[in-house]
């Protein structure tokens, strides 16, 4: 293979044909055009005029030219040209393969996986063993034929975290029990991680040592945190590419449960920065539903940071039974609480009343004694639906009757009369500290400062239940914290007030972490060990390395110090961990993450990921010679004036090849939209082409008539295949009947039933002026018998002299088509009209009659051709006329009667209300 | 038995070209009669002339009534009588009139047919009477003359330039000639001076394609009449741009010189034109010539 310029040919030699190209040039110029025949009648003034050279025009130099491309492509396909010809020497001898295999190459995993395989099938060609080795998964070497790997590609996936020390240990041992030389290839994920470069010492004393890393920086997302109202995002790179803008999407669930992207917001690397920042404020309702934030493109867990309680302000909703002393803001029962919750968490202030249909997270009772009947039922129902009512005691609380004999349902445990008062000046003994917390309490492992303590309280009375529900006691044991389970919701009840009359405990720190801890609030920043000590913690959710989620399934917890701080590996993966109500989330990256790229010493050869693979272009160049061609026959025609009769068949041919062929669905939606975007009459298809011929062409009479007498203007009727055409669409069907037209199948009787309760109406007609007595006298009669069997069709009448079809539009007593049958058949009227006094009509059916039957053969009356003349004959003379003309008035009455009703029947009550009205 | 529907057929596919043609002449002519609003010539036989008291024998519908009420005595109203002029028209039908340069532009003889049947409705609706030159439709008068004209017009020729039909003029009527003029000139010189002979006054109008005046044609070509009785081959046909028009204008200046010798008028239309303008200018050509 000969290179020219990067594109190799198999066969360079025909490109010596190009030099005859000129020479071609020279001859195709010399060859005049064919003459062009023109119709022109001003040619009797050019008779015997002569040209003044003898030679004729040239052909024009386009045309030379694009001959000669043509011509240039041939030669330059038939030369076997090749786009990236291969020319690298396959190595020889057993190849490792090492995959960083973590979330930094997740968002370019199938460029990985396709460089894997070409380097799978090169070692296959060469017959050279291979050995994998996943660093965030490493297992011995183990040399088989390339094939086999090549089987268990599909089975590699990227792992959330970078290789840990204990992975690299394995590695590296590993890489140690290896017997034999071997040369590498080092799929790097671009970031530096600890120990890569023992890994690299040990692979390069075995072998070459070639790495493959693409070019692109790696790009994480640190968890988002919620400051100065927006939620604060930042996203990391790995190196620094110039001035870069990504986009940050925010995930979650739409109230209909849908997951979305609940909002997106650019974030921008300024030249030189490896961070960039991004605030996204959104209402604190679409805030709640965001379950993750993504760079947009990047489909890696490094990319991914989970939301958690941290963005989640809970409403809290504060109520107290004493605020009558304005001014005294310390002693307000709820001041430290605000204090406490204002960061947070959104306070509500209100009425209990009100407070409750705005379902906050959390209802603080401060001091609160007795509650109406109606509050008690709607907190307890509020409760049991998963709320949370956080009681605080005090001296209304102390002297009421409230749980004192019994438990009130909303009170965690008894309460004994009057509380007590220690370490006071008129009580003996010291204030009270508190207590260790239990391992079983939700605030185990938080420290309790010295300074806490508790001067008065109210007591809890010893119940059978009471040790289960204390969740935070004094150091003499009695209960300070009690805690009850009501449905999916809790009480819990401070034994003290929620100022500091009775404890200093509003006041210390500890007061905010056990709020925290009971999820009354949130912690704004992301907890560190310290917080999460001595919690355990249940992954709900974890990641894999695309960052998507799966279900946790029976992973163990967590404990919540390593929760905080332990690098991700197989034991801590990334994730959503729930505790109690608290919910927090693992990420891959964390606030000061930085992204190190891996850098590689000069010696090892560094290749990007993208193969480029050989792509010959012969075909395609005579392909395009081809197409130069075909343009070429084109503008010869043009030129020679041949192509105007043959313009149109080639617009019709490239159409045809162009635009695809429209698919059934197509064809329904036409067909929906040609019969909704105006009125169309309908008529079945019986099968018999001359009658469904003559049916159309006379609803097209009656649309006609229609259009040039009443406001009802209808588009050209249609023909309805009963199998397979929604009917819904038409007000009535026309219905000829011949002997031999199919039964329809039972999913068309459905149809039918449900068109005609659906206030359709379907005019039958026997077409042999017989049947009108429902005689079984006539083939169709019989047929039409055996056809409306199965249809829903109520008790029939032969048509009244009163009925509404006889005034619809105009005033008629007879119905004829082609025949002139008096008696048609319609729904019956309720056996109690009756007429009303003063009018000369009975007030009948109150709907649309879903059948009309008859035999007049009306369609043949309204048929039209297309010039718009009847198209077939009716009666003699004027008497025939006239007969067409009442086949007309029949239709447009019969319509009227579909489209309006019984309007006009309605009608008989206008004197009566004009009367009403004092007219 | 074979022959009957054939013969209707054609006699529909006949009578189905009228409607559109007579429409389009009739809608045209609408357009002048609402510009020429309240004119009202000599001619026509609407004119209040007096009242007569009603004579036995005159009909019980002559009776003027609102003159009758004033009195006892029954008036008839009677009407000013007045000659009518006649108008013979000439459209020709030959095959180079079919001929339009692009599908945008209707073709000669399209605009010829519209421009005579549109003029002849306007002068029957002035009470002229009107019909074709030579002895096929002889001027008459009445709406259904028109259709009879739409008929005759219909008709195509088989030759290529039609010969101006000059028998059986009717001595000092008026005469309309509309065609391209491309033709012998011969003839149409007998023609206009046969009837400058017998008094005849008229209008030429030469309707010309676009292409005809520009001749925007390229290359090697052979050029021939739409009947193809007439070929003309040139090698470029560029070159015979500037004489060709040279010879155009000249046929021009022939057919000016002729009608001003002949006392007739002349006018040039153009396919890409409007037909309303045309008309009007005939209309007006006419009118001169009528008072």
């Amino acid at each position: 293979m000969t290179i020219l310029g990067g594109i190799g040919f198999t066969a360079p030699w025909l490109l010596l044909g190009l030099a005859a190209l000129p020479i071609l040039w020279l001859l195709l110029r010399a060859v005049p055009p064919a003459p062009i025949r023109r119709r022109f009648p001003g040619v009797a003034l050019l008779l015997g005029l002569s040209d003044d050279e003898s030679v004729s025009d040239r052909t024009p130099w386009w045309l030379l030219l694009l001959r000669m491309l043509a011509v240039a492509a041939m030669i330059i396909g038939l030369a076997g040209p090749v786009l990236n010809p291969q020319t690298r020497q396959p190595g020889g001898g057993p190849l490792l393969i090492v995959l960083d295999a973590s979330w930094a190459g997740a968002a370019h995993w199938r460029d990985k996986i396709d460089l894997l395989e070409s380097q799978l099938t090169e070692a296959a060609r060469a017959g050279r063993p291979v050995a994998v080795l996943s660093l965030t998964a490493p297992e011995p070497l183990n040399f088989q034929p390339a094939d086999v790997w090549r089987s268990r590609l599909a089975g590699l996936a990227p792992q959330p975290w970078q290789p840990t020390g204990a992975q690299m240990d394995t590695a590296l041992a590993a890489l140690a029990d290896a017997n034999q030389g071997f040369d590498t290839h080092w799929l790097s994920d671009g970031l530096d991680y600890p120990q890569r470069a023992d890994v690299m010492a040990a692979l390069q004393a075995r072998g070459d040592l070639r790495v493959f890393q693409t070019g692109t920086a790696v790009l994480g997302l640190s968890p988002a945190t919620f400051a100065d109202g927006a939620v604060q995002l930042t996203a990391h790179r790995s190196q620094d590419a110039g001035a870069r803008e990504v986009t940050v999407l925010a995930q979650g669930r739409d109230p209909g449960g849908t997951a979305r992207t609940l909002a997106s917001v650019p974030a921008r690397f300024a030249e030189g920065e490896a961070q960039a920042q991004a605030a996204l404020s959104l209402p604190s309702e679409l805030r709640a539903r965001i379950t993750r934030f993504e760079i947009r493109g990047q489909r890696s867990a490094g990319a991914t940071a989970l939301a958690d309680d941290g963005l989640r302000r809970r409403e809290v909703a504060l109520i107290a039974g004493r605020e009558d002393r304005e001014g005294l803001e310390l002693l307000s029962p709820l001041h430290f609480l605000e204090q406490a919750l204002a960061p947070n968490a959104d306070v509500l202030a209100g009425a209990l009343g009100d407070l409750i249909p705005a379902n906050p997270d959390v209802i603080v009772l401060a001091d609160v004694a007795t509650l109406s009947p109606g509050e008690s039922d709607a907190l307890t129902e509020w409760v049991e639906a998963g709320g949370m009512l956080l009681r605080f005691a005090g001296p209304r609380l102390a002297a009421s009757d409230v749980s004192r004999a019994d438990e009130d349902p909303l009170m965690p445990v008894r309460l004994r009369a009057g509380g007590r008062s220690v370490g006071g000046a008129m009580s003996w003994g010291e204030p009270k500290t508190l207590a260790p917390f239990a391992e079983d309490s939700p605030f185990a492992g938080l420290a309790i400062p010295d300074d806490v303590t508790v001067s008065a309280q109210v007591m809890a009375q010893p119940d059978p239940t009471l040790s289960d529900r204390v969740i935070a006691a004094l150091d003499d044991g009695t209960p300070l914290v009690t805690r009850k389970e009501i449905g999916q919701g809790q009480v819990v009840l401070f034994h003290v007030t929620a100022n500091a009359e009775w404890s200093s405990l509003p006041l210390s720190g500890l007061f905010v972490e056990m709020l925290e801890r009971l999820a009354v609030s949130s912690s704004a920043k992301t907890p560190d060990a310290t917080d999460l000590e001595g919690t355990t913690w249940r992954p709900v959710q974890v990641m894999d390395g695309f960052g998507a989620l799966s279900d946790a399934g029976a992973l163990p917890g967590v404990a919540g110090a390593d929760l905080a701080a332990a690098p991700l590996g197989p034991d801590l993966r990334p994730g959503l961990y729930a505790s109690e109500d608290r919910r927090l989330a693992r990420n891959v990256l964390d606030a000061d993450t930085v992204l190190a790229p891996a850098n590689w010493p000069a010696g090892v050869p560094v290749e990007g990921l993208t193969v480029a693979p050989e792509r010959p272009l012969g075909g395609a160049l005579l392909a395009l010679a081809l197409v130069l061609l075909a343009a070429d026959v084109i503008a010869s025609l043009a030129l020679s004036g041949r192509l105007g009769p043959m313009r149109r068949a080639a617009v019709v041919l490239v159409a045809a090849f162009l635009i695809p062929q429209p698919g059934q669905a197509q064809e329904n939606d036409n067909f929906a939209v040609r019969a909704t975007s105006e009125l169309v009459l309908a008529h079945v298809l019986t099968g018999d082409k001359r009658l469904d011929e003559i049916a159309n062409a006379g609803l097209m009479g009656l649309s006609d008539t229609l259009f040039f007498r009443t406001s009802v203007e209808p588009a050209p009727p249609m023909g309805v295949n009963l199998e397979t055409d929604e009917l819904a669409f038409f007000p009535m069907l026309y219905w000829p009947i011949t002997s031999e037209q199919p039964t329809p199948s039972a999913a068309a009787y459905d149809k039918l039933n449900e068109y005609l309760r659906s206030g359709g109406l379907i005019l039958f007609d026997t077409r042999d002026a017989d049947i009108a007595g429902f005689g079984a006298s006539s083939p169709n009669g019989r047929k039409l018998q055996q056809l409306a069997a199965p249809l829903d069709i109520p008790p029939l009448e032969p048509l009244p002299p009163d009925h509404v079809l006889t005034r619809s539009f105009y005033l008629l007593q007879d119905f004829p088509g082609r025949y002139t049958g008096r008696d048609i058949w319609v729904e019956a009227a309720p056996p109690d009209a009756e007429r009303i006094e003063g009018m000369p009509f009975r007030n009948l059916n109150d709907n649309v009659t879903p059948v009309v039957i008859g035999g007049n053969d009306w369609a043949t009356a309204w048929a039209i051709d297309a010039d718009g003349r009847p198209l077939l004959p009716v009666g003699r003379g004027f008497s025939g006329d006239r007969q067409r003309e009442l086949a007309n008035r029949f239709g447009v009455n019969l319509v009227m009667h579909v489209l309006t009703g019984n309007y006009k029947s309605d009608q008989v009550h206008v004197p009566a209300l004009l009367d009403r009205l004092g007219q | 038995m074979t022959q009957s529907p054939t013969l209707r057929e054609r006699a529909e596919g006949e009578a189905g070209r009228l409607p559109p043609l007579l429409a389009r002449a009739e809608h045209l002519a609408g357009t002048v009669l609402l510009g020429e609003h309240g004119r009202r010539r000599a001619g026509l036989g609407d004119d209040f002339w007096q009242y007569r008291p009603a004579q036995i024998g005159d009909s019980r519908r002559m009776i003027d009534h609102r003159r009758s009420a004033r009195g006892d005595q029954q008036f008839v109203r009677e009407r000013e009588w007045q000659i009518a002029q006649s108008v013979m028209l000439w459209v020709d039908q030959g095959a180079s009139m079919r001929f339009a340069s692009s599908e945008a532009l209707p073709t000669k003889s399209d605009r010829a047919r519209l421009l005579g049947l549109a003029v002849a409705i306007l002068l029957l609706r002035g009470g002229e009477r009107v019909g074709l030159s030579g002895t096929d439709l002889p001027p008459r008068r009445g709406n259904i003359q028109i259709a009879r004209l739409a008929q005759a017009l219909a008709v195509n020729a088989p030759q290529d330039y039609a010969v101006p039909e000059h028998r059986a003029m009717i001595p000092h009527a008026q005469a309309v000639f509309i065609s391209d003029f491309l033709g012998d000139m011969d003839e149409l010189r007998a023609a206009l001076t046969k009837a400058a002979d017998r008094g005849v006054r008229g209008v030429v109008l030469q309707v010309l394609d676009p292409a005809e005046e520009n001749f925007p044609f390229q290359g090697r070509t052979i050029f021939e009449s739409i009947g193809g009785t007439l070929r003309h081959e040139t090698l470029k046909a560029g070159d015979l741009r500037a004489r060709y028009l040279d010879r155009l204008a000249r046929r021009k200046d022939d057919l000016a010189q002729l009608t001003r010798v002949t006392g007739w008028q002349m006018g040039l239309h153009h396919t890409g034109d409007s037909a309303q303008s045309a008309l009007l200018w005939l209309y007006r050509a006419l009118d001169r010539g009528l008072a």
